[in-house]
Order: C-alpha cells, then sequence, then structure tokens
C-alpha cells in the first residue's frame, strides 16, 4: 500500500521541477494531485507525464483571484485537502545597489504573499492532520552574492513555520519548510549561467548537485505519516553545502 | 520491498526506548540489525521482540574495548556496515550550582565521546553510500533548566555530522543528526526527574503538539535518514519533536 494512499494533495507550480516530480511520487503512494502553473502547455505535459489522479488547474499563485479559483476547483472535485506543497517561486540575482521596486515585489510577492495566501485560502477546505509543506531555499543559509531579496523572502517562510505551528496545533496540521539546495530542475537551467553552477557543484561535498527526485522523497516524508511528530522546522536538502 | 532491503544497520542501546523502536522498523523494512545495550536480559527480550535479523551484543558504548568487540562480531558476521545509528544515551538532571565532575563527565562520557568512537571504529567497515544517525535531543537548542551538561553533549552532535559530511562525503556517506522532543520511552521519566510535575505535565507544555513523541514516529525518521529516499541531506539535524524546539 502507498504511503499517501487515499489523500488529496495541492502542489503549486507543480508543472516543473521538484514539484512535478513530487506530484508524480504522491500519485505513485495513493494520492489525488492538483497541479498549478501559468503556462497551460507545461501544465498539459506535466498532467500527462503524471498519467491518472491529477487535475492541472492553470493560475498564478502570486494572484488572489487565481487561487479562489484553484480552491474552488479542488472544493468541487474533492471537497478537502489533506496535503499542501505550497512550491511555487521565483528569484533572480540581483546586487545590492542594483536592486529595483520590480524585483523586490516579483520575490516577495510570490515567495512570501503568494504562500501565505496559498495557506489561507487552503485552510477551510483542510483536514485536520494535514500536512503544509513550503519550499525555502538553502540561499537564505549561505550568503550568495546578489541573492539578497530571494533569501530573505525565502527565511520569512521558516518564520511562517514558527507562528502557524502554534496557531494549527488544534487541528493537528503540521507546518514545516523544504529547504533544497542547488537542484538540477529547468529553473535552474534558465537562470544559472555554466559557471555559476560549477560555483554551486563545487560547493556541494559529493560534488553533484541535486535531482529533483532526490526533493520528492524528501516532500514525501513531510507529506506522510512518516513524519508525523516532525513540526514547525526546516528541512534541509541540499547535500550538505549549508552544513559546512 | 522494503526501504533498507538487504543492508546490514548497528543500532547501539538498541534493547530499549527509540533504538528498539527503530530496530524493529529497520528489520521490517528488509535490514539486518546489530543491537548492544549493557543489560543481557533487555538485549535478549529485544531480541525475541524483534524476532529475526538481528544479533545482540553485549557492551557498553563508553567503553572503546567494548566497541572494539561489538565491530569484531559485526566484521565476522557481515563484514560491512550500511548504516550506523549511534543512539545509546544518557541524562542526568543537574542543576549547574550542583553539578560534579562525575556527573559531567558520565554524559559526555557516552552521549559525546561514545558516539565519536561508535562511529570512528565503524568507518573501516562502512560501505560506500552508508548512512550515520546520531541521537542528539531538541534540548540542545532550549534552555532547559539541569539539562546543561546533557543538551551541551547533543550539541555537540551537530557540530559532527557537519565535520563528517565534509571528511565523508566523497564516499557517498551521509551523517544527520535526528533530535527527539519529549518522547515516551523509560529515558523521559529520568528526564523530567528534576521538576515536581508529573512527567507528561512537565514535558507537555512543552510541546505544541501537546503530547509526547513515540517510538515509532523517531522511528520512522530514522528509517527516512538510513534510506536512499534521502539521498541528498547531508550535515542536518532533523527535529522529531512536535514542534518543540520551534516555537
Ligand atoms: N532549483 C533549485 O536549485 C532551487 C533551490 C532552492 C529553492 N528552489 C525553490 O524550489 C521551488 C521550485 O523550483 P524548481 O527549481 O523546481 O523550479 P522550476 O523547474 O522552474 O519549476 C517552477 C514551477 O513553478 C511554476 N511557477 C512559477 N511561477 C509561478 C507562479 N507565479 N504561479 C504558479 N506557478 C508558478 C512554473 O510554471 P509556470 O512558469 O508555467 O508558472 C513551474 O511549474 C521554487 O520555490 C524555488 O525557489 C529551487
Ligand atoms: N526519550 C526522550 O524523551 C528523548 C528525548 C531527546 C533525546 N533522546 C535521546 O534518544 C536516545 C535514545 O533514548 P531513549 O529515550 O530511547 O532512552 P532509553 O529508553 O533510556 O533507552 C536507552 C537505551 O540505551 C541503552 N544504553 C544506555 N546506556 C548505554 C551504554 N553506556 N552503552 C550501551 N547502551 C546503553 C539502554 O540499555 P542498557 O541500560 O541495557 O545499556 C537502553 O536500551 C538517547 O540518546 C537520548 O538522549 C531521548
Amino acid at each position: 500500500m502507498g504511503k499517501l494512499e487515499g489523500k488529496v494533495a495541492v502542489i503549486t507550480g507543480g508543472s516543473s521541477g521538484m514539484a512535478l516530480a513530487s506530484a508524480k511520487r504522491f500519485v505513485e503512494e495513493g494520492a489525488y494531485v492538483f497541479i498549478t502553473g501559468r503556462r497551460q502547455e507545461a501544465l498539459d505535459e506535466a498532467v500527462e507525464l503524471i498519467g491518472r489522479n491529477v487535475t492541472g488547474v492553470r493560475g498564478d499563485a502570486a494572484n488572489l483571484d487565481d487561487l479562489d479559483r484553484l480552491f474552488e476547483t479542488v472544493k468541487r472535485e474533492k471537497g478537502k485537502i489533506d496535503i499542501l506543497f505550497a512550491s511555487a517561486g521565483t528569484g533572480e540575482a540581483v546586487p545590492l545597489g542594483k536592486i529595483t521596486e520590480q524585483h523586490f515585489d516579483a520575490a516577495f510577492g510570490l515567495n512570501v504573499r503568494g504562500t501565505l495566501f496559498t495557506v489561507q485560502k487552503a485552510l477551510p477546505l483542510f483536514n485536520d492532520g494535514g500536512s503544509i509543506i513550503m519550499t525555502g531555499s538553502n540561499a537564505s543559509a549561505k550568503g550568495f552574492a546578489g541573492w539578497g531579496v530571494y533569501a530573505a523572502s525565502k527565511l520569512a517562510l521558516r518564520s511562517f513555520a514558527r507562528t502557524w505551528l502554534n496557531e494549527l496545533k488544534g487541528r493537528n496540521i503540521r507546518v514545516n519548510v523544504l529547504v533544497p539546495g542547488a537542484i538540477a530542475t529547468p529553473m535552474q537551467e534558465e537562470v544559472l549561467s555554466k559557471e555559476a553552477k560549477e560555483m554551486f557543484e563545487s560547493m556541494i561535498p559529493r560534488g553533484k548537485m541535486g535531482q529533483p527526485e532526490e526533493v520528492a522523497t524528501v516532500a514525501l516524508f513531510l507529506a506522510s505519516d512518516d513524519s508525523s511528530f516532525v513540526n514547525g522546522g526546516e528541512l534541509f536538502v541540499d547535500g550538505g553545502m549549508s552544513a559546512i | 520491498m522494503g526501504a533498507l532491503e538487504g543492508k546490514v544497520a548497528v543500532i547501539t542501546g538498541g534493547n530499549g526506548g527509540i533504538g528498539l523502536a527503530t530496530a524493529r522498523r529497520f528489520v521490517k523494512e528488509g535490514a539486518y540489525v546489530f543491537i548492544t545495550g549493557r543489560r543481557q536480559a533487555e538485549l535478549d527480550k529485544a531480541v525475541s521482540l524483534i524476532g529475526k535479523n538481528v544479533t545482540a551484543v553485549r557492551g557498553d558504548v563508553s567503553k572503546l574495548e567494548d566497541l572494539d568487540h561489538l565491530y569484531d562480531v559485526v566484521r565476522k558476521e557481515k563484514g560491512r556496515v550500511d548504516v550506523v545509528f549511534a543512539n545509546a544515551g544518557l541524562v542526568d538532571p543537574v542543576l549547574l550550582t550542583d553539578s560534579t565532575p562525575d556527573t559531567y563527565d558520565k554524559q559526555f562520557n557516552l552521549n559525546a565521546r561514545g558516539v565519536y568512537f561508535t562511529v570512528q571504529k565503524a568507518l573501516p567497515l562502512l560501505a560506500d553510500n552508508a548512512s550515520i544517525i546520531l541521537s542528539g535531543s531538541a534540548a540542545w537548542q532550549m534552555g532547559i533548566p539541569a539539562l546543561g551538561a546533557y543538551s551541551a553533549t547533543k550539541a555537540a552532535l551537530v557540530s559532527f555530522v557537519r565535520t563528517w559530511t565534509a571528511e565523508l562525503a566523497s564516499r557517498g556517506i551521509r551523517a544527520n543528526v535526528i533530535s527527539p522532543g519529549p518522547t515516551e520511552t523509560p529515558m523521559v521519566h529520568v528526564g523530567a526527574k528534576a521538576s515536581d510535575e508529573g512527567t507528561s505535565d512537565y514535558f507537555k507544555k512543552m510541546i505544541p503538539m501537546g503530547r509526547l513523541g513515540t517510538a515509532d514516529e523517531l522511528a520512522s525518521a530514522a528509517v527516512f535518514l538510513a534510506s536512499d529516499e534521502s539521498s541528498f541531506i547531508t550535515g542536518i539535524d532533523l527535529p522529531v519533536d512536535g514542534g518543540t524546539a520551534s516555537r
């Protein structure tokens, strides 16, 4: 029997990368999964890849109307949520001195504001005993030049988890932050130069980036009852980069 | 197929509490397990409870010759180790004002020094891609009266795994800490000794989830860190504490 038999999961930004790998794994473990993303084409491909027990809902996780539409769809189709994986996130390198309002608002608008309202709007549908997972970044624990705004936005999630732990404990809903390091995903391909990738790789003790599937297994742990006493924490999946 | 099919694991303090629950889960997941402890009677009980794929080796983790003996047995029987769960530990709640070199040494000798050499002596047998797991405690990052020396022994473990991550990653070996919060085992009652309240009341106030953890919940976290499911996780402290250290 799968570890998520009969569970309903919502995964924002689930049409690519580590969240897509997680959606695939969740379905293999018995869950029904809703995935979101802004590009319909990417969503369609993801739905086809996952193959069954999945609904793609197009939408921007930074847009509150889109979030309303997402949860209306979930409510109509399944009526409840057991697992929320708020993974949609964005970031690019801009050093202090060159930071614009747009740069700041893009990162905080999706990573912090979008994540907050994703969680808040999911709550009325949440089953007691559910699991909320947010995607942070180990950039928050390092000092990568240029990544200041992104790192700060991701650390806000750690703070949310601490507060929500106490606000949601009466419903036995757990809240944790999954903290990836350098993972070989399409986002990485897009935003990192060859030199930047080599730089990150040189900082990983094993010398090789993580694979999306190596994050999916961790998301599964946090989503399942295997982590029933893990709450309010952050789980680094970075091959030891921030430990050394 | 189990998550630990064909793996060989060594679990210190495997004859009770979290160590025993973990040994049972490891065997269920397909591993062969060596357990240690000082009390032979508890070892025997543990072996019959676990049922199969287990060898008990009596010994005290704070005595280096006992560790040598343990790994001699492992070498002869299996020839290699895939998972080391350095879990044996003790707590002696005593305020700073009342501490003595003896209360201090006892805790450091087992919880820090014993763990250090449990891992060092395993190295020659450790397979590439092996997983090292240490039992820490949520207390290391809190300020609980009377747990000063104990918490410091556990803080040392968080530091150990960072260095070992750097030293052993080229062999694919991972090293992590699991930090339990108050967990329903014999030890938790000792830990509450310094308070006048009952164990549950004393600790429940600290735990956002409002209940103690179970040894089985710690065991499932240990399975996760022991298995390939956590292949990109190393050098971390995984709190399994119901939110105790985050509140
Ligand atoms: N890759 C890494 O090394 C790394 C490291 C640390 C943290 N992270 C974090 O991990 C998460 C996933 O990253 P990834 O590398 O897997 O990215 P990815 O491969 O680019 O996938 C991102 C997914 O999110 C969707 N998305 C982006 N903006 C969105 C929005 N506003 N609303 C809804 N969906 C949106 C994308 O689809 P559309 O473009 O169609 O919307 C895509 O499906 C992010 O939060 C990222 O910050 C990544
Ligand atoms: N329970 C909690 O609330 C809690 C919280 C945080 C951290 N922890 C940590 O989790 C670990 C396991 O704790 P537990 O609650 O399962 O404890 P426990 O119930 O007291 O079990 C400890 C086990 O370790 C063995 N042991 C003790 N001293 C030993 C020594 N010198 N050499 C070899 N084996 C020894 C004991 O058997 P013998 O007496 O036969 O040797 C016993 O089987 C410890 O490191 C502890 O510090 C526990």
